[in-house]
């Protein structure tokens, strides 16, 4: 942790960091609120980063670590594709690839009373929203977003789900839209729903284009963005 | 209950629904056609006896060893054959760590008769002294990573690693002809084991459509479908083994294609597997040219081990070297085996990954030989926990 030099973060942006790197040395900066995100801490004087990554930093002041997961750590706010494995009377049991088994409340739906509470078969695929996640404790979810309504959020039908890394959900997006959604996009008609723990479900007019986009959405992970836009177009020509 | 529901990965009612329509079309999720294998890609690992396969993403690590023991009485000049299996729980989340489960026995079990109904292996050619001393051959196979249909890719991988096994030469000495002396890699070229024919395991899915066949599924398809059927087969077409662990009944008509079929698979994969272990063979003989000529050893530095018929002598070592006793029951001679100077018998031949096969037949879980009493486990083996 020592042998580095102190000063600005502006070498490290963008830049694969490992724990124990310093960040940034706050001594050399007075009168600035600096915010932290993920992978990131303060050690007295100076912010050292906790998490294998890459370092990010949007203006004014946020500096966050980015990394790639296969499973996933519940934020609140964050929105999830969850399976249903159980229902209780007052909760449903919703994995969502977390340590621990999310509750979604039989009233977090827009209109919910105890009148009409949705029968969810076991195994039938949500998209929620996460409303409290805290270490230690079951996260809590909800089918509605802050102010109520329902939004996208609710059960998805047919269709076909496939999960991935945390980085590539988060690469699915992002904006501008990534490019192999761009691609396949311009030949292709298909809905998808992405979930930030790592699950994507994907929904198109037939069965062959479901497994293409799905097949195309897998193999993207690792590539550029040009390799990206070469390999959706290999694979739709080799289609058609 | 609800740790165990969040370690378990999940089926959706979506993808159950997806991959029995696609199925309808001939698609697979992966893009294959019903009938097509995944990617098979077999390596080899350093030691003679050890193979890791990669069958799309499905991994599985194979190793086989050797040991001398007694033969069991009903068979005095037949070697033995064993088959352990470590599920390990980085391959699936619901692998537990410990005692093997039920669907790891069942793989256990299907290699296994694959091997042995078929008389596979030449058992007798692992014969040194009939009814006193044969070879011990044990096969472990790992899991490494489930993507579905491990017991095809264990079965390659155990088919791999017997290929390229290599066992001590032995030659019969002595006065009464009851010496045995079991050479090391230096002195003599370590022998392979015989293989009549390569037992192929192919395995079948069926779903809740009769018409549905699939060959080689994944994980997902392993949880959506309704029934299975491993055909294990030679290149021949002679059927060595059929397992069909209940659930959905199949017609006859089925089960007679599934296993034309499978006669097919069988021949590619066989050729496969030779061609791997052809190129295997021929890099590691390009390399021993190598070694010899710059006269560096590698691996064992061992000694000749001889076993003579004495009378009881304490085991205690001398100096630096090591003195193994075999005792059996039934027999007034004790035998002993002696390693000269500062060498170890090294009569295992392993990975270097592996965990430490410490040796005896009683510590091997699974099966129990007879004869455990008889030979002394802990002298036989050697200090495997040593560098060598």
């Amino acid at each position: 942790m020592e042998s580095k030099s102190s000063g600005s973060a502006t070498n490290l942006v963008d830049q694969l960091v490992y724990p124990g790197d310093v960040v940034l040395d706050l001594s050399s900066m007075t009168n600035q609120t600096i915010k932290l995100g993920g992978g990131l801490r303060q050690d007295c004087d100076v912010i050292s980063v906790m998490k294998a990554g890459r370092l990010r930093f949007s203006k004014p002041n946020k500096y966050w670590v980015e990394s790639s997961q296969k499973r996933y750590v519940p934020h609140a706010e964050d929105s999830v594709l969850g399976i249903v494995v159980d229902s209780r009377s007052d909760n449903f049991l919703v994995d969502i690839k977390g340590p621990a088994i999310a509750f979604l409340p039989v009233l977090a739906f827009e209109g919910g009373t105890r009148r009409n509470i949705p029968k969810f078969e076991v195994g039938a695929l949500l998209y929620v929203r996460v409303v409290k996640a805290n270490p230690g404790m079951n996260p809590e979810l909800s089918c509605t977003d802050a102010s109520g309504k329902a939004g996208e959020y609710g059960v998805l039908k047919e269709g076909y789900m496939f999960e991935c890394s945390t980085g590539l959900s988060r690469m699915l997006l992002s904006s501008p839209t990534c490019p192999v959604l761009d691609t396949l996009g311009k030949k292709l008609s298909f809905e998808i729903a992405v979930g930030l723990n790592g699950r994507v479900w994907v929904i198109a007019s037939s069965p062959p284009t479901t497994i293409i986009v799905a097949n195309a959405l897998i193999n993207s992970e690792p590539l550029s963005g040009v390799q990206q836009k070469i390999m959706a177009e290999k694979l739709l020509q080799r289609v058609q | 209950m609800e740790q165990r529901l969040a370690n378990c990965v999940q089926l959706t009612v979506n993808e159950k629904q997806f991959i029995e329509n696609a199925l309808l079309s001939e698609l697979r999720v992966d893009g294959r056609g019903p009938l097509e294998y995944r990617k098979l890609s077999i390596k080899f690992g350093k030691d003679d006896g050890s193979a890791e396969v990669q069958l799309g993403e499905t991994r599985v690590m194979s190793f086989v060893s050797a040991q001398l023991v007694q033969p069991y009485k009903d068979r005095p000049n037949e070697g033995t054959l064993s088959i352990f299996t470590e599920f390990s729980p980085m391959a699936d989340p619901s692998f537990e760590p410990g005692r093997p489960g039920e669907s790891a026995v069942e793989l256990g079990r299907i290699i296994d008769r694959g091997l042995r109904e078929s008389r596979a292996i030449d058992t007798e050619s692992l014969c040194i002294l009939s009814a006193k001393l044969v070879w011990a051959i044990r096969i472990d196979i790992h899991i490494l990573d489930n993507a579905g249909n491990l017991v095809d890719a264990a079965n390659i991988a155990a088919l791999a690693s017997l290929l390229t096994f290599r066992r001590p030469e032995c030659s019969l000495g002595g006065e009464d002809g009851q010496q045995v002396v079991v050479h090391p890699p230096e002195v003599r070229e370590p022998l392979p084991l015989i293989l009549h024919h390569l037992p192929v395991a192919v395995t079948f899915g069926f779903f809740s459509n009769e018409n549905l066949v699939v060959l080689d599924p994944t994980y997902h398809e392993e949880a959506v479908m309704t029934g299975r059927m491993t055909a294990t087969l030679n290149a021949n077409g002679d059927v060595c083994a059929i397992q069909k662990p209940g659930e959905q009944g199949i017609f006859q008509h089925i089960i007679m294609h599934c296993l034309k079929l499978a006669h097919v698979k069988a021949g590619d994969i066989t050729a496969k597997i030779k061609d791997a272990v052809e190129k295997h063979n021929n890099e590691r003989a390009l390399q021993k040219i190598k070694r010899r000529s710059s006269s560096v050893s590698v691996d064992v530095c061992g000694t000749t081990a001889r076993l003579r018929g004495k009378q009881n002598q304490s085991g205690g070592g001398k100096d630096n070297s090591h003195l193994d006793q075999l005792k059996p029951k039934d027999e007034a001679n004790f035998m002993e085996c002696d390693a000269t100077s500062s060498g170890q018998v090294q009569i295992n031949k392993k990975d270097e990954g592996s965990k430490n096969f410490t040796g005896g037949p009683s510590s091997w879980y699974g099966k129990k030989d007879p004869y455990s009493e008889c030979v002394n486990s802990d002298l036989l083996k050697a200090p495997m926990d040593s560098e060598c």
